[in-house]
């Protein structure tokens, strides 16, 4: 056996269980780090251009006329990527440095749970508790920008930490039950039974429209998107718990909650916009799991599209009206869109 | 501000100037500015008990120039350049009380047709002004397509201003005797147009800013200032008459052309943050009419005497002609004021004026004695009059409802730091 047939074999072996081996894929490639990646700075370069079009102006657009400033955010992200990266003296080290990072390594662990086709070979876990799971993980992350806003030791940090925790409080319980009032329509946790149920045309998202909503409602604000830009508001905070960061720590920060919004916007094309339907995967590879996960990706990618765009419209929420909002209107409207489904179920409005 | 030095008891070293404040144990203290993304530069020491602002403390003078020392070291027609500099988008308005209040020391009355030119850039400026503020109230509330929305439309008003006078914000457009040109003579349609535009588009700020629910939420109720209460700190301009004061220089002492003008000012009983966002827009249409008054009073008035003769008279023929739009004289000449101004001396004696000016009552106080600079020059700017209100409405509010005080009170650090 030659040399080079032991390379090819041992790359052959990376590629295909290591790589390819579909936890891994779906944490690294789609829709998990790379994916996002590219995602999240398209999103924010449409954000720009959809915001100056609303308001009589061009956006980016000088670094690349042809393209519309589309390389604009990578010519940033490079900039973030080679800016020295300061940490105050009076900082608490350890947890300044970890705390970005875990939180955006946790906010791409969704991405482990959610099936990307109904072949089964291509499930990252088994797809029993799926929904259950990914909703669970989904909710790690906040806990550490919390924590890193505590680290920074910094006045305006602080504030903006504690912000986002009520901010986090308040829309959990929100995200948690409005994905979960998937559960009756379809009997099961299962993400791929939820998702395959839809292919028949009626999405849950039509036939529970009002868990739609309060998903979204607390996917913004958990993204600290407009309205509910509350915990980074600048004309007061600086820049909240992000204060005392800089270069990439500061890019990871930016991106955790774009990441978050984007494996929130997964769910919900998952749960209540039909997934993959209606394709209908069929095995092989490319038809099997590229082409379903393409599909998925493109709707998660249109739910972000509008998120950013409510930016051109809203201003922002006080906190604590932003608060009232959630625990006096949004958790009765998502009780009552629960008791929808269950009243649904009961009827066998089912998809 | 209770402060003192040193605590009694405590570690704290005492050093020569130093301040310390004494803090409550329950309270954190935030420091807003003095380099803020939007205020310019002035800082606010507030003082939160959660998330409720039990102190508020306006710390003013960051940009601070000496203006009124360093006037009377200059020539009678320097420190009308200078003195723009407190608020370069209100220029005309800001200068104009220093050149009425020198002409009565001069005892000279402006031409007719120089007044109203005067009136038509105070207009022009005072829409530039409200605008500019809109922007940043529209960005305090995280409202980025108001702010981009007012300052492209403030850019239609800063051409007009170019048109008039040649310069797109330090205008120094009156000068003592009248102005320093006439309008050109696509003015009036340019000018129309520009009104019927800005009608328009107060509509539209009104759909997606005033009445936007989020934004209303943001407002109503939020930073009120009686009728009574805004009497007592003195409070002037819009802010005054979004409280219900019916009180503007142009209606109480009416200068230059504003007594021959039709117009109304516009009133609020509210007192809170909306009504003083309202207050400006209705201003801004009142002065959309009076644009068109004068605009139509010069069209059917002869061009000419727009300088007092004292000065007009000095000028040489190539001024005249120039002055005269007899010569083309964009690339050709350099045209300078009249040769007078250089070694003008003003008799000695006091004076004061005022106007109104974007943002509330402008007042200057003149002093010669006879030499060909100014002995003092005091300058008292709307700024200085509203910034008070701060200490005694933020109080109780949300420490989020401080940018949406802060800007509808329209506050602008250089006008006040001078």
């Amino acid at each position: 056996m030659s040399g080079i047939q032991v390379l090819s074999d041992i790359g052959w072996g990376i590629l295909h269980y290591i790589i390819f081996y579909p936890p891994v894929y779906q944490y690294v490639i789609i829709p998990g780090f790379a994916a996002a990646l590219i995602i999240v700075i398209f999103i924010i370069w449409f954000e720009r251009k959809a915001a100056a079009r609303v308001q009589m102006r061009y956006g980016p657009l000088e670094i690349s006329p042809r393209t519309g400033g589309a390389t604009q955010l990578i010519a940033d992200l490079l900039r973030y990527t080679v800016q020295e990266i300061i940490v105050p003296a009076t900082a608490d080290f350890l947890p300044f440095i970890l705390a970005p990072n875990i939180a955006v390594v946790l906010a791409l662990l969704p991405m482990v749970a959610v099936p990307m086709t109904s072949i089964s070979e291509y499930w990252p876990i088994p797809m029993g508790y799926s929904l259950l799971i990914a909703v669970a993980l989904s909710t790690l992350s906040p806990i550490f920008i919390v924590m890193l806003s505590w680290a920074s030791n910094n006045k305006f940090a602080v504030v903006g930490g504690l912000r986002e925790s009520f901010v986090i409080v308040a829309y959990e319980l929100i995200a948690v039950i409005s994905l979960l009032a998937a559960t009756p329509m379809t009997g099961t946790f299962n993400m791929v039974t939820i998702v395959n149920d839809q292919l028949s045309g009626r999405w849950l998202g039509l036939l529970n429209p009002i868990a739609l909503l309060t998903a979204f409602i607390a996917v913004l604000m958990s993204t600290s998107g407009f309205p509910f830009e509350i915990p980074d508001s600048e004309s007061e905070l600086v820049a909240g718990p992000y204060t005392e960061y800089s270069g990439l720590m500061y890019g990871l920060n930016m991106g955790a909650a774009y990441i978050r919004r984007w494996a929130f916007s997964v769910l919900i094309s998952l749960v209540f916009l039909g997934g993959w339907a209606p394709y209908r995967p069929t095995p092989g590879l490319v038809t099997g799991y590229l082409v379903p996960s393409l599909i998925v990706t493109v709707k998660a990618i249109i739910v972000m599209a509008i998120m950013s765009f409510l930016r051109a419209v809203y201003g922002r929420y006080r906190l604590d009206q932003a608060l009232s909002l959630a625990w006096e209107v949004m958790i009765p409207l998502t009780l009552a869109a629960f008791g929808i489904s269950l009243a649904e179920a009961y009827f066998g409005v089912v998809p | 501000m209770s402060s003192q030095t040193g605590v009694q008891g405590s570690e704290v070293p005492r050093l020569p100037g130093m301040v310390v404040r004494p803090v409550e144990r329950r309270v954190y203290e935030v420091q807003i500015g003095p380099a803020h993304p939007g205020s310019g530069h002035m800082r606010i020491f507030v003082e939160v008990d959660g998330d409720v602002m039990t102190r508020v403390d306006p710390d003013i003078g960051f940009v601070h120039r000496t203006m009124e020392k360093l006037a009377e070291g200059r020539d009678w027609i320097k420190n009308i350049p200078l003195f723009e500099r407190m608020a370069i988008l209100d220029a005309c308005n800001i200068t104009l009380p220093y050149v009425e209040a020198v002409e009565r020391l001069l005892d000279l009355d402006p031409p007719e047709r120089a007044k109203y030119l005067r009136v038509l850039l105070c207009e022009i400026n005072r829409i530039a002004s409200h605008l500019y503020g809109f922007g940043i109230f529209g960005v305090f509330l995280g409202h980025s397509t108001l702010y981009m929305w007012a300052f492209g439309d403030r850019e239609v008003f800063v051409q007009l201003a170019e048109d008039l006078t040649g310069a797109r914000l330090t205008h120094s457009y009156p000068v003592f005797g009248g102005v320093r040109r006439d309008i050109p003579d696509d003015f009036p349609q340019n000018a129309r147009k520009a009104t019927r535009y800005m009608r328009g588009r107060l509509d539209e700020y009104a759909r997606i800013f005033l009445n936007n629910p989020n934004i209303r939420s943001r407002l109503e109720g939020v930073g009120v200032l009686s009728k009574n209460r805004a009497a007592e700190l003195g409070v002037v301009g819009p802010n005054a008459r979004a409280s219900g004061i019916k009180y503007d220089v142009r209606l109480v002492e009416p200068y230059e052309a504003y007594d021959r003008l039709d117009f109304e000012i516009p009133i609020f009983e509210e007192g809170d943050a909306l009504a003083r966002a309202w207050q400006r827009v209705e201003e801004i249409k009142q002065s959309l009419n009076i644009i068109e008054q004068v605009v139509d009073w010069l069209e059917k008035h002869p061009r000419e005497g727009f300088m007092h003769d004292k000065f007009w008279k000095t000028a040489p023929k190539l001024y005249r002609d120039v002055y005269e739009g007899k010569i083309d004289y964009a690339g050709k000449y350099r045209v300078k004021l009249m040769p007078l101004f250089a070694t003008l001396k003003v008799p000695a004696g006091k004076a004061s004026a005022r106007v109104e000016a974007g943002r509330g009552e402008m007042f200057y106080y003149v002093e010669s004695d006879g030499k060909d600079v100014p002995y003092r020059v005091r300058v008292v700017s709307p700024s200085f009059r509203n910034v008070i209100a701060f200490k005694y409405v933020m109080p109780g509010h949300r420490l989020m409802d401080l940018p949406a005080i802060y800007g509808s009170f329209d506050y602008f650090p250089p006008e006040w730091d001078r």
